[in-house]
């Protein structure tokens, strides 16, 4: 679904360079990990995959179900099923949560040249996952974002994740400012939506995420490039020995 | 020495001077030079019928509005009017340049004294049919009695070339309440002056919005006396510009009295090569113990050539108040467009959810949901037609 080759990229208006020959290949159905310290790239990584302004592909590529994805405007990458679960999640004063999920998820199926939900299917359909995610009506009813506790925020994506049922969801440290109670709502959410069409890359700082969602691989980002990888007792080791090992290895 | 300058060819013909830009209320707006050729007082048009009915119904409210009071080209049309106009003499009298003019030229205008509590909103339709260049005057006077309560829509619409000077006073009485929305619809060629003068009483509560979309040149004053302790009053606006337009609100909020509040918040989109100006000034008199003041204007220029000037002015005699003020400009933020697009969204949709919200906001005052959606469709009407070139 994902392959991601010698992936080097800067910062457009600095020299610095952010990622550093990275290579990743992920197929459906699968989960993959990626853990890293503060600063290997793990965000770039992800506004790459989205298509944020601000930086500079110098090297590689990333081709998403055969196709450049870096050449595409971020929503046609979105009508396509990339999805990214952001770390901070951007409020929109003025803007409906509602109004933008449908307005969202029509714009999705034009594009991909599929009939739009009529407004009450589309009501439906938001009131059924929002339960799941115990997102009450009355949030929905706010401005997107728009006085959102951390942890509503974080739940909020995952509700969107849920109503555009991407292909390939990237979640940028979901479990940052999350209680445990919390995390287990947004995990069981991800959880719900792990099958075999879809894959998932789910970036985090810590280990204890990756207890409620399991990944299948687990990679290592270090100085921009993933510097080891394995199987999901990878990130037990983290967990016990920190990242030491590899940042000195990479320096 | 005085330079002696030569009068304009409207000046002439109007036998008065227009403000100009050395003057410090008109800076922005030289009227001496953007009213480029006489436009005639007192022209007697005649109508076709087929022309009127074109314009009632471009009207945002016609769904919304109950009694309407109708004027073409600056006279009663009881044809198309619900209300009868009543007796009620224009009391305000000013040297201000706008009002100075409406009193040489005004031919008719709406008279009405509202008691009791009016369910549907009463419509004041100001339309002016396509003919020669000209000036047409109206002299409102409005009466909200005493524990009355209204909801007023004024909107102004027309075809062709044509100068519309519109005075509009309004006395709310003790302990009435008015939501008066103006709609500034004007022709693309038309000049609009206008000022609002509301007198307000003990306790009495005032949510006024103007939306200013209309016109090539339009100018709107607006003042606010506080009469009577304990009133509350919100005066909002939108602008919503592009091509050439130019649009100027100066408001006066005087705090005469104490225990009063305010809030302004005007919002204004501008595109294309648009100018946009707002001049506030809260005015708190020695006596206005215990004013709480606020006034914010916020611009959203879509373009490298659109341009907006604020001008918030405070000047206060008393010492126990609350006042503030802020002016923002700006563009689309561009984490909000990354964050919308991220899901989904063009671009151009992108921004026309943003416009609508940031315009959106100063929606908020008016009460009535009728209204507010006739807003809201003009705005996302606007904006279809307005961005579909870009």
């Amino acid at each position: 679904m994902l392959e991601i080759k010698n992936l080097h990229v800067k910062l457009a208006d600095e020299d610095r360079v952010i990622i550093n020959g990275l290579n990743l290949s992920v197929k459906a159905g699968e989960v993959h990990a990626i853990m890293g310290p503060n600063g290997s790239g793990k965000s770039t990584l992800s506004y790459v995959m989205s298509g944020r302004e601000g930086y500079e592909v110098t090297e590689g590529s990333v081709t998403y179900k055969g196709e450049d994805l870096l050449a595409m405007e971020p929503n046609v990458r979105a009508s396509k099923g990339v999805f990214l679960a952001f770390q901070y999640p951007i409020e929109i004063p003025g803007v409906a949560t509602m109004q933008f999920l449908k307005v969202a998820l029509n714009s999705q199926k034009k594009a991909r040249g599929e009939k739009e939900l009529s407004t009450p299917d589309f009501m439906r359909l938001v009131k059924e996952r929002a339960a799941r995610l115990n997102i009450s009506p009355d949030m929905l009813k706010r401005p997107v974002n728009v006085g959102f506790s951390g942890g509503e925020k974080k739940r909020a994506e995952i509700l969107q994740m849920a109503v555009l049922e991407p292909a390939l969801c990237v979640l940028d440290e979901t479990d940052s400012g999350l209680d445990i109670d919390a995390m287990r709502v947004v995990a069981d959410g991800v959880n719900g939506l792990r099958s075999p069409d879809r894959a998932m890359i789910v970036i985090t700082h810590y280990q204890r995420l990756l207890d409620y969602i399991v990944p299948d691989q687990v990679h290592v980002l270090s100085q921009g490039r993933i510097v080891k990888s394995g199987d999901k007792s990878l990130a037990l080791e983290l967990e016990a020995n920190g990242y030491a090992e590899f940042e000195s290895e990479a320096a | 020495m005085n330079v002696i300058v030569p009068k304009t060819a409207a000046e002439l013909n109007y036998g008065l001077s227009l403000p100009h830009r050395k003057m410090e209320d008109w800076r922005w707006t030289d009227l001496r030079q953007l009213i480029d050729r006489p436009y005639p007082p007192h022209q007697t048009v005649v109508a076709a019928p087929k022309d009127v009915e074109q314009l009632l119904k471009s009207s945002p409210f016609v769904k919304v509005a109950g009694a309407r009071m109708v004027f073409v080209n600056g006279h009663y049309s009881a044809e198309h009017s619900q209300l009868k106009n009543d007796e009620l003499a224009a009391q305000v009298k000013s040297d201000e340049s706008v009002i100075h003019m409406n009193a040489a030229f005004a031919t008719d205008g709406a008279r009405l004294k509202i008691s009791g509590t009016a369910d549907t909103p009463i419509e004041l339709l100001f339309i002016a049919t396509n003919a020669d260049a000209r000036t047409i005057a109206t002299r409102n006077v409005i009466e909200i009695e005493k524990g009355a309560s209204a909801t007023l829509i004024e909107t102004h619409l027309g075809e062709g070339s044509y100068l519309s000077n519109s005075v509009t006073e309004i006395i709310v009485g003790e302990g009435a309440r008015l939501d008066r929305i103006k709609v500034e619809l004007e022709a693309a060629d038309a000049i609009h002056l206008s000022h609002a003068h509301f007198t307000l009483l003990k306790n009495t509560v005032l949510n006024d919005f103007t939306l200013t979309s209309g016109a090539k040149t339009n100018r709107q004053n607006g003042t606010v006396d506080f009469k009577g302790p304990g009133t509350d009053a919100k005066v909002s606006g939108a602008f919503m510009l592009g091509g050439k337009q130019h649009a100027d609100t100066r408001l006066m909020i005087d705090h005469q009295v104490p225990r009063c509040t305010s809030r302004e918040l005007f919002k204004c989109v501008m595109d294309d090569h648009a100018r946009g100006i707002f001049q506030g000034k809260v005015v708190v008199q020695r006596d206005a113990q215990k004013t709480d003041g606020k006034q914010s204007s916020h611009a959203l220029l879509l373009s490298e050539t659109a341009e907006f000037d604020a001008k918030p002015e405070l000047e206060i005699f008393a010492d126990d108040v609350i006042c503030g003020h802020g002016a923002t400009a700006g563009d689309l933020n561009h984490d909000h467009l990354f964050y919308l697009m991220s899901r989904g969204i063009s671009a151009s949709d992108a921004k026309s959810l943003l416009i609508a919200a940031f315009v959106g906001e100063a929606f908020d005052v008016i009460v009535h949901e009728g209204i507010k959606e006739a807003l809201v469709k003009f705005s996302n009407k606007w904006l279809a037609e307005h961005r579909r070139a870009k």
